[in-house]
């Protein structure tokens, strides 16, 4: 994982640079999704890593089936992963991609696990106060998990803020031992 | 202590109510890989160099190699439980050991912790095991000796506190019997000991303990025992754990004494975990940074001055200077000092004790080679008595070691030659010692003194042992007041001279051996 984000790195800086002098950071975006998805069908994984089939043969299918869907220099960008033979890394690509774009633009992914749905005015208090902490503008994503018991815990890159039951009982736990 | 449930359950309801909560952030990193106990993280991208880091199932590792996207840890202690895709967590906090006096007569492992079965250690202070050595301004130079009570090392090779002195030889020479043989010789000197094994079968370690108890030296000693069935990384820090145990002593204004048994072997686990980590390789496999290795552990045994421990217990110890002496221990492979690891050490130690095999088995214990073995600092530190009497040994040595060589192909030598060999001869006897006897000085200077004014060139070559035996033995019960004196001054007067003359003469007329 973290050696494919190595090799990933120059992949996502490159089309990054490329989509900021042409001012198409989210269509790039919507673009690396797209050939990230095909990617990771399973059908295609199997005829990329199968050798018996041509590789000219399944870059021919890949821009087939992209055809309608990126424009001429996101196909050419296709055909340099085919020849470098680093089709596997266009999921790292793609997220790598995306925190240069959130970086960009100043703000950052947040994730917040709860145990029970928030109010939006929570919500909004919630981002509100991370952006203060963080100095960044937040873009969250709520995610609904039960087994914190109660409270939140938000995920922003490395940082993981606890505020959850299950982190307090975790806690309490290694006191007592 | 016998707790019954309802005091049980008290406790734990005391805990409870002092328990704080908070919800604090951390940062956090998921397990990419497990290898031979290295472990790479993805994420933990504030990690620093050096820091702790937490595993599930109460398990720590050290934070060495940070990438750009992962960082490269060792797992202190067992790894089977830990897999793929476990979170880790930082610490904020550079690896710790406790430290301090109730840490005497107990045997630890490289973290701290006992196993020796005698409980828990009573005490709160703790130390971080890599400090930066004590800078310029505070250190005192060497002018106290460390008696080891081998005679052939405290008249030739003298060792001062604060010095670091290396021994060095191939397997099976007797450097750890020196070692032990220095700890023991310190019972009552006030030097603290700490002897720290790396990478030696468990067994020497329990036989080290057992001889030390036996000797009623454990009480100021310290055993840090890293054996070889325990991870590399544990090999790896034992020696900066044990060295935070005795600059603990150093800062207090105390005397402490650290054995390094041995650093070949530290040096093979820290190459075995930068190979794993894949640091480049260089001479013999290992990696760039060996020597800083061992220079940054032996630059901090040294001799602070009364201003620095003043300082560093906030006044609390006034006109007293610390010292932490260290005796490094080295294997060689066939007597080859230029090899990598050695040839590092030699350079960074103040001098070196040379044990060489063909002495050793031809019955010459210790193995001391005086020809290559050298101290550099110790000779302001020597005892007077002794560094009066011993002068003349090296040179009897040194001169018998060179007709020795010569007198092989002459068969008549001239008068003065043949004494020079006879006195060699008997010089080399006297320094053989038994294990596990240590000297004071005023034994080793009667012995030395008997061999001085030719008193022992009337002795037969094979009774020289047994000569000094019973000189001593008389000595003590007929002279007390004598070789207290000299073992309370070190000094050497006309005087002590004369009585001694007067001594040794009349035990030769009445005494046999
Ligand atoms: N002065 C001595 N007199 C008699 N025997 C000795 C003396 N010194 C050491 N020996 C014996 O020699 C053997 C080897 O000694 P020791 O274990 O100290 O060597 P070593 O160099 O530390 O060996 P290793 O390489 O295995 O660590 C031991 O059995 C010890 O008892
Ligand atoms: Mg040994």
């Amino acid at each position: 994982m973290s050696e494919l984000a190595t090799l990933a790195r120059p992949y996502a800086q490159a089309v990054f640079k490329r989509a900021v002098e042409t001012d198409s950071i989210e269509k790039w975006s919507e673009q690396l999704f797209f050939i990230s998805e095909v990617m990771s069908d399973h059908e295609i994984k199997s005829l990329v890593i199968n050798p018996k089939v041509n590789i000219d043969k399944t870059l021919g299918l890949v821009l087939d089936i992209c055809q309608d869907y990126v424009d001429q220099e996101a196909r050419t960008f296709i055909k340099l992963l085919f020849e470098n033979k680093r089709l596997s890394l266009m999921p790292s690509i793609l997220s790598l991609f995306e925190s240069l774009k959130s970086e960009h633009g100043g703000y950052i992914h947040a994730d917040v696990l709860t145990a029970y749905d928030l109010s939006v005015e929570a919500l909004d208090n919630l981002s509100n106060s991370l952006a203060l902490a963080l100095g960044k503008k937040i873009h969250i994503n709520v995610i609904l998990d039960k087994s914190l018991i109660g409270g939140v815990l938000i995920r922003a890159g490395d940082i993981i803020i606890d505020g959850s039951i299950r982190g307090q009982l975790q806690q309490m736990q290694k006191t007592l031992q | 202590m016998q707790l019954n449930p309802s005091e049980i359950s008290d406790l734990i309801k005391k805990k409870i109510e002092n328990f704080e909560l908070s919800s604090q952030a951390h940062t956090e990193g998921t397990v990419v890989s497990v290898s031979d106990g290295i472990v790479r993280v993805h994420g933990l991208s504030d990690a620093m160099q050096g820091e702790m880091l937490e595993f599930p199932g109460n398990t720590f590792g050290m934070a060495l190699n940070l990438e750009r996207d992962s960082v490269g840890v060792v797992i202190l202690g067992a790894y089977q439980h830990i897999s793929e895709g476990d979170t880790v967590k930082c610490t904020g906090r550079i690896l710790e050991v406790p430290v301090g006096e109730a840490l005497l007569g107990r045997v630890v492992d490289a973290l701290g912790n006992p196993i020796d079965g005698k409980g828990a250690i009573e005490t709160t202070e703790t130390s971080p095991i890599e400090k930066i050595a004590p800078g310029v301004i505070a250190r005192q130079s060497v002018d106290q000796p460390v008696q080891l009570g081998l005679k052939s090392i405290d008249a030739m090779i003298p060792v001062g506190r604060g010095q670091r002195e290396l021994i060095i030889g191939d397997r099976q020479t007797g450097k750890t019997a020196i070692a032990i043989d220095a700890i023991i010789n310190q019972k009552g000197t006030g030097i603290k000991c700490i002897y720290v094994a790396i990478g030696q079968k468990r067994s020497s370690i329990a036989n080290v303990v057992r001889k030390l108890e036996e000797h009623g030296a454990m009480g100021h000693t310290i055993i840090v025992a890293a054996s070889a069935s325990e991870s590399a990384a544990m090999q790896f820090i034992a020696p900066y754990t044990g060295c935070s145990m005795g600059e603990f002593f150093r800062d207090q204004g105390e005397d402490a004494l650290i054995i390094y048994d041995d650093l070949t072997k530290q040096a093979w686990a820290y190459r075995q975990v930068s190979l794993l980590l894949r640091r480049p390789p260089g001479r013999e496999a290992y990696p760039g940074d060996v020597f800083y290795l061992h220079s940054r552990l032996l630059e901090r045994a040294s001799r602070i001055n009364a201003a620095e421990v003043e300082r560093l217990t906030n006044g609390r110890v006034k006109n007293k200077t610390g010292s932490l002496t260290a005796l490094p221990i080295i294997e060689t492979q066939g007597g080859d000092v230029s090899a990598f690891v050695p040839t590092n050490v030699i350079s960074i130690t103040d001098g070196q004790i040379f044990l060489e095999s063909n002495l050793f088995n031809s019955g010459i214990r210790p193995a001391v080679n005086a020809g290559l073995s050298v101290s550099r600092v110790g000779g302001a530190a020597q005892t007077k008595i002794i560094k009066k009497l011993g002068g003349g040994t090296r040179l009897d040595l040194a001169q018998y070691r060179e007709l020795a060589a010569f007198a092989q192909f002459a068969s008549d030598l001239d008068e003065s030659t043949r004494k020079q060999i006879e006195r060699g001869q008997r010089v080399t006897e006297l320094m053989k010692q038994n294990q596990y006897s240590p000297m004071s000085v005023a034994e080793m200077s009667v012995s030395l003194f008997a061999a001085n004014e030719g008193f022992l060139d009337e002795v037969e070559v094979n009774k020289v042992l047994a000569f000094e035996a019973a000189l001593h033995l008389y000595m003590k019960s007929e002279y007390t007041d004598l070789m207290d004196r000299i073992n309370a001054t070190g000094d050497f007067s006309n005087e002590i001279k004369q009585e001694m003359q007067v001594a040794i003469e009349t035990f030769m007329k009445t005494h046999s051996w």
